[in-house]
C-alpha cells in the first residue's frame, strides 16, 4: 500500500535534459526486449549458432579447409558465416520491425511525441536499441572466434593477429549492423504491422542475394553482386582481412552499404516527421 | 495568455481543419467544445507540436509553438485515443512517460505512484495496460499527462467511452486539477455538461473556426436588452405575430429571442392568448451552454447558406 496521500501534489526538482529523456527510452526498450521471449530465443540461439560454427572452424580448420593459410585472412572465414545472414535478418525481423510499427499501431507514437523529445531523439533511441542487439550476432561471436583462436593455437594465430582481427571484426561487424538496423526502422517506420516489415527484412536480404548470386554465376557478370547486401559485405569483409575476393569491388561495395544504411536513416527521419496525423 | 494565436491554419487535403484561427485564451479552465469535426483535436495537436502549422504562429504559455521541446515540457497531453503500450504495466507506462518528460528514475518512480493513487489505480497498476477497462486506461491517461506536474494540462475527450460513475469520478479528478493554483487545463470536450461543470471560459469551434469565446457566465447570461421566452404551441406563427406587433423577434433551438421593447409583456401574453399557446418562462436569457451552442452553430450554419 502506498504511503502517499491521494491528493494532487507538486512537484518540486528540475527536469533533466534529452540526453537522459532518450538514455530511458533506450533503457526501457533494451529491457523490454530482454524479456521477450522470442527476442531471448533469438538472441541466444544466434549468438550460439554462429559462435560455435565459427569456434568450429578454428578448431579443425586444417581439416575442413586444407590449403587454408592460418593468418590473418583465416578470419574473413568466420566472418562471411552463413549463420550470421541468417541471425542477422531473424534479429532484425523479430525485433527491429516492431519498434516503430508497434507504437503506431498502438499509436504510442503520439504518447512518445507528446513528450518533450523530438523525432531525432526517438529514432535515435529505437536505433540504440536495435544495434547493440544485431551486433550481438555480427560483431560478438567474430570477436570471440578471435580470442578463442589466440588462447587455444598461441603459436599458430599470435595474439597481434588476434587483436588485429578483433578490431577489424568491430569495424566490419557494426558496418553490418549500422546497415541491418537502419534498413528495419526504415522498414518498421513504413506500417503498423510489424509482419509485414519483417517479411521486407528477410526479401531485402534473402531475396537479393539469392537471385543476384544465381544471375551474376549464370551469365558471368559479377556485377551483379553488387546488388546484394550480403554480397557487399562479403567483399569488404574479404578485403579488410585481406582474403580473396569475390568479384567485385570493396570501395564500391563499401559505397553501397553505407549509402544505403544513410539513405534508409534518412527516409526513416522524414517518414518519421511526415507521420503528424493519427486518428483520434 | 495561455494560448495564443494568430491566423492559425492547418490544412489536410482539401479540408481545412483549423482555418485562420486567431484566439487569446486566457490562464485558467479552458473549455474546447465544438461538434465532431469542428477543429478541435487538430488544434491541441498544433499547440503540442504534434502537427505543423500550415500558416500562422501559436503561442502556449507565452513560448512560439515552433520551440516544440521547452512547450511540450510545460505540457501535459491526455490523447482521446488509446495510445498506451500494451504489453506494460500501469505503473511501468507511467513512470516510463516521467522518465521520458525529464524524472530521474527514483522520481519518475515515487511519482508515478503518487498520480496512481490519485487518479486510483490501486493494485490494478501492476497488470498489463492491454487488461485494463477503458475507465482504468482512462485513468493510466490522466496519470501519465500529470505525472511531470505540467503548468498546462491539455484533457482530448477525457470521458470518452466511460460509464457514468467513471465519468464522474473523471470530471471530479479534471475538477481537482483545475483547481489547483498555477496549473492550467483545456478541456476538449463534445460533451458540453462536462465543460459546464469544469469551465470558466469557453472557446467555441465549427469547421475549423471560432464562432465564440468568452467568459462562460457571461456567454450564458448572453444580451441583457434580450428576453427569452419559452413557447409551448406553434412557436412560427408566435414569432411572427410579435414581428406584425412591431417587435424584433426569432425563434432559436433555445426559445424564442425578443428584444426588449415597452409593451413587450403584454403583447407577449396576448399573442399566446390568441394563438391558444403556452408561455413557460419569459426572462433574462440564461441558456445552458448546450443551448448557446446549438444556437450558435444554427447561426453559423444559416450564414454559411
Amino acid at each position: 500500500m502506498s504511503i502517499s496521500l491521494p491528493t494532487y501534489s507538486r512537484l518540486e526538482i528540475p527536469l533533466l535534459g534529452r540526453r537522459e529523456r532518450v538514455w530511458a527510452i533506450i533503457a526501457t526498450g533494451l529491457r523490454r526486449e530482454f524479456r521477450r521471449p522470442a527476442a531471448i530465443v533469438v538472441i541466444a540461439i544466434g549468438v550460439a549458432f554462429t559462435t560455435i560454427t565459427s569456434i568450429v572452424l578454428v578448431l579443425f580448420a586444417s581439416f575442413l579447409l586444407p590449403g587454408q593459410p592460418l593468418n590473418l585472412s583465416f578470419f574473413a572465414l568466420p566472418a562471411s558465416n552463413g549463420f550470421v545472414l541468417f541471425f542477422v535478418s531473424l534479429m532484425a525481423a523479430i525485433i527491429g520491425s516492431g519498434l516503430i510499427a508497434d507504437d503506431l499501431h498502438s499509436m504510442a507514437f503520439t504518447l512518445y511525441l507528446s513528450r518533450p523529445i523530438t523525432h531525432l531523439d526517438y529514432l535515435l533511441a529505437k536505433a540504440v536499441i536495435l544495434a547493440p542487439l544485431v551486433s550481438m550476432i555480427t560483431v560478438l561471436p567474430l570477436v570471440i572466434t578471435a580470442l578463442v583462436a589466440a588462447f587455444l593455437f598461441p603459436l599458430v594465430f599470435s595474439w597481434g593477429v588476434a587483436l588485429q582481427a578483433i578490431g577489424l571484426s568491430v569495424a566490419v561487424g557494426l558496418l553490418l549492423a549500422l546497415f541491418n538496423t537502419s534498413v528495419a526502422l526504415f522498414l518498421s517506420s513504413l506500417t503498423r504491422r510489424k509482419g509485414l516489415a519483417a517479411a521486407g527484412m528477410f526479401g531485402g536480404n534473402f531475396g537479393l542475394f539469392i537471385p543476384a548470386s544465381i544471375l551474376a554465376s549464370a551469365i558471368g557478370n559479377p556485377n551483379l553482386l553488387y546488388l546484394s547486401p550480403w554480397n557487399d559485405y562479403l567483399a569488404v569483409a574479404s578485403a579488410a582481412f585481406g582474403a580473396p575476393g569475390i568479384g567485385i569491388d570493396w570501395p564500391g561495395a563499401l559505397a553501397i552499404l553505407l549509402g544505403v544504411t544513410v539513405l534508409a536513416a534518412l527516409v526513416t527521419y522524414l517518414r518519421m516527421k511526415s507521420v503528424e496525423v493519427i486518428t483520434g | 495568455m495561455l494560448v495564443e494565436t494568430a491566423g492559425l491554419t492547418k490544412v489536410f487535403g482539401e479540408v481545412r481543419a483549423v482555418d485562420d484561427l486567431t484566439v487569446k485564451i486566457p490562464d485558467g479552465a479552458i473549455g474546447l467544445v465544438g461538434p465532431n469535426g469542428a477543429g478541435k483535436t487538430t488544434f491541441l495537436r498544433l499547440l503540442l507540436s504534434l502537427v505543423r502549422p500550415t500558416a500562422g504562429t501559436a503561442k502556449v504559455l507565452g513560448r512560439d509553438i515552433e520551440d516544440g521541446v521547452p512547450v511540450r515540457e510545460r505540457i501535459g497531453y491526455m490523447p482521446e485515443h488509446d495510445c498506451l503500450i500494451p504489453d506494460m504495466t500501469g505503473v511501468g507506462l507511467v513512470s516510463y512517460m516521467a522518465r521520458i518528460s525529464g524524472l530521474d528514475r527514483d522520481t519518475a518512480m515515487s511519482r508515478s505512484h503518487d498520480v496512481l493513487q490519485f487518479v486510483g489505480v490501486d493494485e490494478e497498476r501492476y497488470r498489463k495496460v492491454a487488461e485494463y477497462s477503458t475507465g482504468m486506461k482512462q485513468k493510466i491517461k490522466l496519470a501519465q499527462a500529470m505525472v511531470h506536474d505540467p503548468q498546462l494540462y491539455v484533457f482530448d475527450e477525457p470521458t470518452t467511452g466511460l460509464d457514468p460513475r467513471g465519468r464522474e469520478e473523471m470530471l471530479d479528478l479534471v475538477g481537482t486539477i483545475a483547481k489547483s493554483p498555477g496549473r492550467n487545463v483545456i478541456l476538449s470536450s463534445h460533451l458540453l455538461p462536462d465543460v459546464e461543470t469544469i469551465c470558466k471560459y469557453v472557446v467555441i469551434l465549427d469547421g475549423g473556426h471560432q464562432i465564440a469565446a468568452g467568459e462562460l457566465s457571461q456567454l450564458l447570461t448572453g444580451a441583457t436588452d434580450r428576453l427569452r421566452i419559452d413557447v409551448r404551441g406553434d412557436r412560427d406563427a408566435f414569432v411572427r405575430l410579435l414581428k406584425d406587433a412591431g417587435f424584433d423577434a426569432d425563434a432559436g433551438p433555445s426559445g424564442l429571442h425578443v428584444s426588449r421593447k415597452p409593451g413587450l409583456e403584454a403583447a407577449v401574453f396576448e399573442t399566446a392568448k390568441s394563438l391558444g399557446a403556452e408561455v413557460r418562462y419569459m426572462g433574462k436569457e440564461i441558456r445552458s451552454l448546450e443551448e448557446l451552442f446549438l444556437e450558435l452553430v444554427a447561426r453559423t450554419e444559416k450564414r454559411g447558406a
